[in-house]
């Protein structure tokens, strides 16, 4: 696997506040990360440590408060909401710890809708999608709605889902924390040939032990800034 | 996004929501079976007058009246609506036929049975015009001359005949009592033994510089001929009668302007009872009076003018050219199809009342899309998330939720034009049988031609996507951070 030694995802003193009835709460704070192509890094930390908020603002899901997100140099906050939503829909895939699968839709029908918003043809969707699901061990899964599988197999349709595009950048939310340990094994384990396949990966978890086993690099989140390792990689990141 | 992609979204959620969807499909159902059942009345009542007109060939029929005489003030003089104007008439571009209104009050005696009516002289061409040539039963008559009478299903009953078949080829005895002016005016010279020279004699001529003097003496004498006249024309009466065959029964028509009598008699068969005088029908009277026809003028060669004549019209020539044309030759018009123009503004204004109504049923309906998308928002904020994380743009959910409103809007629009055809259908059915009951002619009160389909569906799913805007709206602003939270 080739790594350029630009940075590819780079957020900048990125501050991240919501308000709280009348209090303002800073989930992040002045936090700063970059990301080259290939790498696989997971964002550790306890709840509420701004985690999911870096992962929600690196996506293009959330908008900062300050600070700059830039992929492959263009500052995604410079971009219209389409073109941001374009960026989701092509460059970026997400998996989430609740799968967050479409309940009426069959697990055929959950990935496909992920090539909705890209300009794919509905030939080639269903195509794409029913390979991608054979890929993941679920062709027999396919006409299943969410409420008929496994956590697990729900799970290997949100990453279906998640993929199906050929994204660019892996985003995956505590994917393993609605898991038993045998599923959560095997989730990673996906993840990890993703990474081999030369997907960017960014995962955030509470399981250090999954980090560790492999990530190429973690950073440490508390109290919405970077306790340990940071952006660069070889520049104060963890040792694992 | 496609089409059939969010048709299957939709689908799925209305689905889902099965009661719900069910209840809101409903409230644009009847609100629409009542736009469609109101409008549909008009339609079919539109339609029925077209039908009528097209039956009786009136959007090709023209009347052409003589201008009002002047009021003393004003001295143009008009022409008359006499022979020459006919033959004029007839020479105009798009004229296929022109006859008069010629009409007078007869007798008709069956067995014992005698009753007054109207009659009505026609050409055997223009008993052939679709304004006359619908016989129910029996046929037309032969020829001009021919000793024969169409009678009207009206007059068939007030002979006491039960079965208009039977009438045909019977013979009815038609007759008028004729008053003749001559006889007037002879009265008027000399009446009861006195001369108008022995009351001219009476007169004090030194007196008549005196104006109450002179006053009272034209009053007497305007009087006195008066009296005089009528007491010759109603006096000496004459009975005119000729034996007639019955050829055919016709139906009563009557509507606004058009004139067609009950009896109908071949034109010189009808001279007899038409050249010799008056009735004593005081209409009759009062409107030659009026149209300056009652006695005649000594250089009117035919002596008679009409108060009516008919224009029968080539369909393909614009009826405006032959109306501006008339007018231009000084004469007054009525066309039947500008008639219809005017009755058509009116059931445009009648349907756009009838509408409004429904329409108020349909935004009701509407508020209840508003309150169910509403709903759907929150029951789908993460599924909305879900959507806006893969990729959905703002536009794409808005557009979603507005496909959603609108295929309540489709279903129940469809939905209602059936349900408000099927009640138009049992309210005339219904309708139909009393009419039939009642002896009324079978028509049907309501039509949905596709012009009514096409605005019913362009309105019901018009108002049910107007009503998704907001919650579309709504829809696409959702955060899909806030969407997505795991709480």
């Amino acid at each position: 696997m080739e790594m350029k030694s630009t940075s590819w995802l780079k957020a900048r003193n990125l501050s991240r506040s919501y308000r709280r009835g009348s209090s303002e709460v800073r989930a992040l704070d002045d936090v700063s990360v970059s990301v080259e192509r290939g790498e696989y890094i997971s964002i550790v930390g306890s709840s509420g440590s701004g985690k999911t908020t870096l992962l929600n603002l690196l996506s293009g899901l959330d908008s900062p408060t300050s600070g700059t997100v830039e992929f492959q140099g263009t500052a995604l906050q410079l971009m219209t909401k389409r073109e941001l939503a374009l960026y989701r829909a092509k460059k970026v895939g997400m998996v989430f710890q609740s799968f967050n699968l479409i309940p009426q839709f069959t697990a055929l029908q959950n990935v496909e809708i992920a090539l909705y918003f890209n300009g794919t043809n509905a030939k080639e969707r269903r195509r794409q999608s029913q390979a991608i699901l054979e890929q993941l061990g679920l062709s027999d899964r396919v006409t299943h709605k969410p409420a008929d599988l496994s956590g697990g197999e729900q799970q290997r349709v949100a990453l279906a889902r998640a993929i199906v595009k050929k994204p660019e950048i892996l985003f995956a939310d505590e994917p393993t924390g609605n898991l038993d340990y045998e599923n959560a094994q095997q989730i990673a384990s996906l993840i990890n040939n993703l990474n081999k396949e030369n997907y960017t990966i960014i995962l955030v978890t509470h399981n250090i032990e999954l980090a560790k086993k492999n990530s190429n690099r973690i950073i440490k989140m508390q109290y919405g800034k970077i306790a340990e390792g940071d952006g660069a990689k070889g520049e104060g990141s963890m040792q694992i | 996004m496609t089409v059939p992609d969010m048709l299957r979204i939709s689908l799925g959620n209305m689905w889902r929501m099965k009661l719900r969807a069910s209840l809101t499909v409903a409230g644009v159902t009847i609100a629409i079976a009542a736009f469609v059942s109101m409008i549909s009345f008009g339609a079919g009542n539109q339609q029925n007058i077209e039908r009528q007109y097209n039956d009786l060939g009136l959007f090709t029929t023209m009347y052409v009246y003589p201008k009002d005489k002047s009021n003393g003030v004003d001295t143009i003089v008009h022409p008359k609506l006499d022979k020459q104007a006919l033959t004029r008439f007839a020479k105009i571009s798009g004229v296929n036929l022109v006859y008069p209104y010629d009409a007078f009050s007869i007798k008709i005696k069956f067995g014992d049975s005698i009753i007054t009516s109207r009659a009505q002289s026609i050409s055997s061409e223009a008993i052939q015009t679709k304004l006359y040539s619908r016989i129910n039963t029996g046929k037309t008559f032969d020829s001009d001359s021919s000793k024969q009478i169409i009678i009207s299903s009206e007059v068939v009953k007030q002979l006491g005949i039960a079965v208009p078949d039977s009438v045909i080829g019977k013979k009815v005895i038609a007759y008028v009592h004729v008053s003749q002016i001559d006889s007037g005016l002879a009265h008027i010279l000399v009446d009861k033994g006195e001369s108008l020279l022995d009351r001219i004699k009476k007169i004090h001529f030194d007196s008549l510089l005196n104006s109450r003097y002179r006053a009272k003496v034209i009053r007497s004498e305007v009087n006195s001929v008066i009296r005089r006249f009528l007491n010759g024309f109603m006096n000496a009466q004459e009975k005119l009668t000729d034996t007639l065959v019955v050829c055919g029964v016709r139906d009563v028509v009557r509507s606004g302007r058009m004139k067609i009598e009950p009896v109908i008699i071949p034109i010189a068969t009808a001279e007899r009872f038409r050249s010799n005088g008056f009735s004593q029908n005081p209409v009759e009277i009062f409107s030659a009076m009026s149209s300056g026809t009652f006695l005649k003028e000594s250089d009117d060669i035919n002596g008679f003018s009409y108060s009516q004549v008919t224009l029968d019209l080539d369909s393909h020539t614009p009826y405006q050219s032959i109306k501006d044309t008339i007018e231009h030759l000084g004469y007054k018009t009525f066309s039947f199809a500008e008639q219809f123009k005017e009755i058509q503004k009116f059931f445009f204004y009648f349907d756009i009342g009838l509408g409004i109504i429904g329409l108020i049923a349909l935004i009701t309906a509407s508020l209840g899309i508003v309150n169910t998308m509403v709903m759907s928002i929150i029951e789908r904020k993460r599924e909305i998330g879900i959507l806006k994380s893969l990729g959905a743009y703002e536009r794409d959910i808005g557009i979603l939720f507005l496909f959603e409103s609108g295929m309540i809007g489709l279903i129940g629009t469809t939905l209602g034009i059936f349900v408000g055809w099927t009640i138009t259908r049992i309210i005339s059915m219904v309708a139909q049988s009393y009419m039939r009951d009642q002896g009324i002619p079978d028509m049907q009160l309501f039509a949905l031609p596709v012009w009514l389909i096409l605005i019913s569906l362009a309105v019901g799913i018009g108002v049910s996507v107007l009503a998704g805007f907001y919650p579309a709206a709504r829809a696409s602003r959702i955060d899909p951070v806030e969407a997505l939270r795991n709480d």
